[in-house]
């Protein structure tokens, strides 16, 4: 119940949300700053947010009236070889996107490009990096 | 990891659609198992164990490699 609110809430924030967005993108005449951005942003974020509270609205719908599906989904959602799979594909994921980003640092700084833009891969790299870090050392205590 | 799993449902005459409902996992689950590709939790041992009123030893046997 608290769920399907939380979906609805959603769902009505996300039409203000983008409404908001296209008024401002209507009336607010030579926009300077961060308004030449904000009505894209609130519209982009207002659609998702709407398709997102909409599609779990619906499909709580759908599940309702075919409960042996829901126990099906629910199965395949909490199947351990699902979330094993899931796991060990992320796992994968993840060190190949330490080359790649690795990769793109390098091919960044080679190429002369703004160092706030190199800065900021950096920091986004040694933060997913940090992040690992953080989750080994927890889990490693945990377990 | 070998396991008797497939020999053990068909003599009980169960379908892997039916095992995996009474377990609570995916039919791909148990073909897996069956098929040697994917070693179980031992929480899900013990549930196949349990199922079929045998120990996990009857059902798993773990033979070290370099032996």
């Amino acid at each position: 119940m608290k769920k399907s609110i939380i979906n609805y809430l959603a769902a009505v924030a996300g039409i203000l949300l983008a409404g908001s967005g296209l008024f401002l993108l209507k009336f607010i005449l030579e926009p300077q700053g961060i308004m030449r951005a904000l009505p894209y942003l609130c519209i982009g974020l207002g659609c998702g947010i709407f398709g997102h509270g909409m599609g779990n609205i619906i499909s709580e719908k759908v599940m309702k009236k075919h409960p042996d599906q829901q126990k099906q989904i629910e199965i395949e959602k909490n199947d351990e070889r699902n979330i094993a799979v899931a796991n060990r594909a992320k796992a994968r994921a993840y060190d190949i996107m330490l080359f790649v980003f690795g990769a793109l640092m390098l091919a960044f700084a080679v190429m002369g490009v703004d160092t706030a833009a190199v800065l900021l891969l950096v920091f986004a790299y040694l933060f997913v990096v940090g992040c690992y870090i953080y989750c080994h050392v927890k889990y490693n205590k945990e377990m | 990891m070998k396991n008797r799993l497939e020999e053990i449902r068909k003599r009980h005459d169960i379908r892997q659609e039916d095992l995996a409902a009474a377990l609570e996992v995916s039919r791909q689950t148990i073909g897996s198992l069956e098929n040697g590709r994917y070693n179980p939790s031992i929480i899900l041992a013990f549930k196949i164990a349990r199922y079929f009123g045998m120990s996990i030893e009857e059902i798993f046997t773990y033979e070290e490699e370099n032996l």
